[in-house]
Formats: C-alpha cells, structure tokens, sequence
C-alpha cells in the first residue's frame, strides 16, 4: 500500500512522504478546512497548521492505516483553534465581491443559509457540514470528530431541525 | 423559495466545484522545510496576507481617501501621534491613554489614545518590538474592545510601519460604545510557539472627552423611485465624520416581493452631500439587510465648521432585479437583440469551440447580467466564466461594455435566458437641510 509506506517514512521523518500524503488527498482535506474556514486563505493557513502538527506528532501515530483519519482530526483541530482566535474579529468574509455574470446566482439563498447555520450550536453546524457538504458517511463524521456514532446521528437530526425551525420561521417553506 | 435541503445541495455542488488552491503543495512543502528555523520567508509572506487582509477590510468599508485624511491628520508623520493626540487632547477632542500590555515574547502595545464620537470610537495605538528581531506578521493586528455586556467589532483600521523604530503605529475604528458603557477592555491576541497570548488594557472612558455632534437632524424625507421607496431618515454630524442613515424596504416589502417572485435586491445608493456647495468627500457606504428590513448608510468627511447650506442629493441606484428575458441565438450568423426592462443587450457573435459554446454581448456600462443560461438543445446549460473583451465610448457619450459569457456545452438549438439583471437607474432628487 501506498500510503502506508508514506506513512512509515513519514515517521522517519521524511518531509516529502508526508506531503504527498496529503496531496494524494488534497481535494479532502482542503473542503474539509474550507467548510470551517470559508475561505482560501485561512484554509491554507490551517493546513500549515495541521502539517506541522502532523510532523510533529506522526511518531504518536500506532496504526498506519489510521494516518487519514487521525490527520483529519488534526486539521478539524487546527481549524477551530484558529476560528476561535479570531472570533469577534471582523473577517475575510466581510468583503464585498466584485460579481460579474451569474456569480450573484443564489447568493442571497446562501446568504441566509449561512446566517441561520452560524447561528446554530457550533456541535450542530459542524456535523451539517461534514454530512451534507463533504457528504461523509456517519462512520467517517464520527471517526474525524472523535464522537460516537449516535452522537453524529443525533446532532445531525437536532441540526436539521433547528435550521428548518429557524428558517422557516422567516417565510420559507418548510421541507 | 427553496427548501433547507436544496440549499444544502446548492452548497454542496459549490464545495465540489472548488478547486484546490495550486499553491497548497508548495506551501506544504515550504512550511515544513522551514519548521525549527524560522525562516523569514514565510513570515514575510504571512505578513503580506495579514496587509492583505487588512487593506480590504479598509477598502470594503471606507475607501482610501479615508485612509488619506486620517494619514495627514494623524499617522502621516513621523513619531506624530504623541504630539497631534496631545493637541486634539487639549482641544477636548481626544482622550490619552498611555496604558500598554508587554506579551511573554516582549512585544508591547500600547493605547495611546482614543477619541470617540456617536458613530464610531477611534483607537490610536503603538505596537513595538524592542529588539527588531520579529518579522511584522508576528505583531497582533486584530482587535475588539469588551464593553459591559457586549463586545464592540473593529469597522476598519490603517497602520504605518516606523521604518528603523520596529514599531507600528495604527489606528483603528470600532462600534461606537453604548450610552451605558464607563470602562472598555481593548483585546487582541498574538499567537507565539505554542499558543495565543491575549492581551487586555483596561480604560475608563471619559465622555465629557467625547464629542458632540456638531449636527443632527431627522429628515424622514421619503422618495419614490421605480422599484422601491428609499427613505432617508437622519443626518448625524461629528467633528471625525458626517453618517447619512436611510432605509429602503420594509421587512414586509421584501417578503411581499419573495412571494411575487420580483425580487429586487438595491447594490448601492449613490447619494452626494453638498456643503455650501461644494462636495463633501465621500468616504463609503453600506447597505445591511436584517429583521427590520434593509437599511443603508453613507458616510462623508466632516463639515465645515461655518456651514451655511447642506443638500443631500440623491443621484442613483443600483438595483438587482428578477427579470425574463430569453432569445435565440444562431451560430455564425447575425443575431437580433433582445430588450430586458427596456434595457438594450446586444448579442455581438455566437462561437462554437473545444466543446464550449461562446456568446458575446455588449451593454450599456452599468448592466450586470446576474443570472443567466443557455439552453441548448433544451437542457440548461450554466454559465461557466465571462471573459472581458473592453469597454467603449459611443459617439453620444455612454460607456458601453463588451465581454464574452462560455457555457461548457455545445449543440444545435441554442437559447439565452436571463433571469437577473442588475442595473442603475438616476434619480438626481435633492433634499435641502435646513441650516440654522
């Protein structure tokens, strides 16, 4: 297997082998930090984050096979360390984008969508995101949150809905 | 409207969509090649986002002429800010702090002062390292103050490196504290090795310190324009700016005009205030839309202080609205064009290519076409970029644009449906403030 012998040098502390580990996976890791993030830059910033933790930690790591599971944690870690500095801060998101041609197309939809998840429980929000977002299975959501499974299965229903209670409470139909 | 789960969908096949920034493997790769020797290279570029990142936060909120006039009166000079904080201090215009924090790596900061005013509070504050030896992205740049209850956000903010001083000298402006408000905590945090330090100076504000608006009146002066009714409710003067409030729908207008399916959604209120004539700079406005309905907010220089005449003119407004437009299109051969709202789009040429389907029109300048599709051979076809051909100055003056719109498809029957359209529409109203 590929990735388990990247793992192992990886260990012995090969710097490329752990950069082609998560370039073999770039796509995954990179929504996944973007879904908390929101955006490119800070997406990137905790991806740095989580490589050097990964470099630092690997040795901790018994189970090669494990190596996808366990890095993702640690970026979902990153993540939230970094939005929880910079909370209250005024944000990247605050930008107005210059919209040309069909950019605009549900923005206002999305919009409100973002206000209604960000008002959620942060537990709730998260879990939305992994399962309808990245589209993980419940496993996988339970495996990188470091919950039980029937924790995913509930605050995925609470989540939906308190959104459907908070959104359709403002003229939406409900589903 | 759609349901939660569609939007949901549409979120998803958005994160699908994205793409993975190219420079992700090269960042990786130099982070790790830099770990346990702090290399300046990343610093530095670290520092350029974070100057990134502040440049547009300024820039969305106020433009730079802001930055210019706060430069001149209060940054521009060298080691300025003691001595332009100390007069306005004893104009009764500032308020000195002197208060500073030192972080565990000996980066202190320290609020020097701050002035405040009913629409904002300006913090001026020093940010040194003693030594040099940091790069500037190690610096704390993001801020808030903590009020009794609630927390007050930055608005936008502006720092001058002191070449050869390793210091910072910025200057931010928050939420202006509530009435009730007597001391704040100025909060920011630096991130070192292992962990965030944050940093906290307490001060008392003093009100008699604050100043008064110099003018503020209620207008409630309500205009009527094609699409909607903008209101400008009230002009609120101070010696650091002038804020011009306004609302433009209700909260039952906008639900009213969701259930029509005519949604119109404002971009921007253009409106210009004249001082004894003449102009006065317009420093940024803002549009927000909550609970209450939408409300804007125009933001200019002070006044003069012998004011004798103020108008507020209302010039234009910039709209988005649901609109049907739809025309078919030939490949390689003239096109008609098509009419939406009365507003002309020129269809210049139809090009098939690599698979893509290329149609290029021209409009007037302001014209935004903010929903649009092909559909070809009766499956709908999304936009996939629009590429900028130019602009051009017609013989009577206007502005028109032209730029090509590819759909990633290719077939026989072609038809162009718009479904959004954004536009501006002058109104040139003028409301006369009485001065006394």
């Amino acid at each position: 297997m590929e990735t388990e012998s990247l793992v192992i040098k990886a260990k012995k502390g090969d710097k490329e082998a752990l950069v082609k580990l998560i370039m073999l996976k770039e796509q995954e890791y990179y929504k996944l930090a973007y879904i908390y993030m929101k955006n490119k830059e800070d997406s990137l910033d905790a991806m740095e984050d989580m490589i050097i933790l990964l470099y630092d930690k690997i040795h901790q790591l018994k189970k090669e096979e494990a190596f996808y599971s366990w890095s993702k944690t640690i970026l979902v870690n990153c993540c939230k360390k970094q939005l929880k500095n910079q909370k209250k801060f005024v944000s990247i998101d605050q930008i107005k984008e210059a919209f040309t041609e069909g950019e605009i197309e549900q923005k206002e939809d999305q919009l409100l969508l973002d206000k209604y998840l960000s008002q959620l429980k942060e537990q709730h929000q998260e879990v939305l995101k992994l399962r309808y977002f990245l589209d993980l299975e419940y496993e996988t959501i339970a495996s990188i949150l470091k919950i039980p499974l029937g924790t995913v299965k509930s605050r995925l229903s609470i989540g939906l809905k308190k959104l459907k209670e908070s959104m359709g409470g403002e003229g939406y139909e409900k589903g | 409207m759609k349901k939660v789960e569609e939007l949901l969908l549409d979120r998803k096949k958005q994160i699908e969509a994205m793409e993975v920034p190219l420079e992700l493997e090269d960042r990786l790769t130099t982070v790790l090649k830099n770990k346990g020797r702090k290399n300046k290279k990343i610093l530095n570029r670290k520092w350029l986002q974070v100057a990134a990142i502040l440049l547009i936060v300024f820039m969305v909120s106020y433009n730079f002429n802001t930055l210019a006039y706060y430069s001149k009166k209060l940054l521009g000079y060298d080691n300025v800010m003691n001595g332009t904080l100390k007069e306005l201090n004893e104009l009764g215009r500032g308020q000195v702090i002197g208060e500073s924090y030192t972080f565990e790596n000996g980066i202190t900061i320290t609020l020097d002062g701050v002035m405040m005013d009913e629409g904002q509070l300006l913090a001026f504050f020093t940010v040194k390292e003693p030594s040099g030896a940091l790069e500037a992205s190690e610096y704390p740049s993001q801020m808030h103050l903590k009020g009794l209850t609630r927390n007050y956000r930055m608005l936008y903010g502006q720092g001058e490196i002191i070449e050869g001083e390793n210091e910072i000298k910025w200057l931010m402006a928050f939420e202006a504290p509530r009435f009730y408000e007597k001391s704040l905590q100025f909060k920011t945090s630096l991130k070192l090795e292992d962990h965030w330090e944050e940093a906290s100076i307490n001060f008392t504000i003093d009100r008699s310190k604050a100043m008064k608006p110099s003018l503020k009146k209620n207008i409630n002066k309500t205009f009527q324009v094609e699409y909607t009714t903008i209101k400008v409710e009230s002009i609120v003067a101070s010696p650091t700016q002038t804020i011009i409030n306004g609302r433009l729908q209700s909260i039952f207008q906008l639900a009213k005009d969701q259930m029509l399916g005519e949604r119109m959604r404002p971009n921007q209120v253009n409106i210009k205030l004249l001082a004894n004539g003449k102009e006065v700079h317009n420093f940024g406005a803002g549009l927000t839309t909550d609970l209450n309905g939408m409300t804007f907010e125009n933001r200019f220089d002070a006044l003069p202080t012998d004011l004798h005449t103020l108008e507020i003119h209302l010039e234009s407004f910039s709209v988005d609205r649901d609109v049907e437009g739809e025309v078919e299109l030939n490949k390689n051969q003239d096109n008609s064009n098509i009419e939406v709202l009365g507003k002309e789009i020129k269809i210049d040429g139809v090009l098939e290519e690599n698979g893509n389907t290329y149609v290029t029109i021209t409009t007037a300048e302001d014209i935004v076409l903010t929903k649009v599709y092909l559909i070809i051979d009766g499956s709908r076809v999304n936009l996939k970029e629009t590429v900028a051909v130019g602009y051009d100055k017609l013989q009577d003056g206007s502005i028109v644009h032209t730029r090509t719109l590819n759909f990633p498809s290719t077939g026989e029957k072609l038809q162009l449906n718009i479904e959004r359209m954004s536009f501006t529409e002058d109104y040139n109203q003028i409301i006369k403030i009485p001065v006394e």
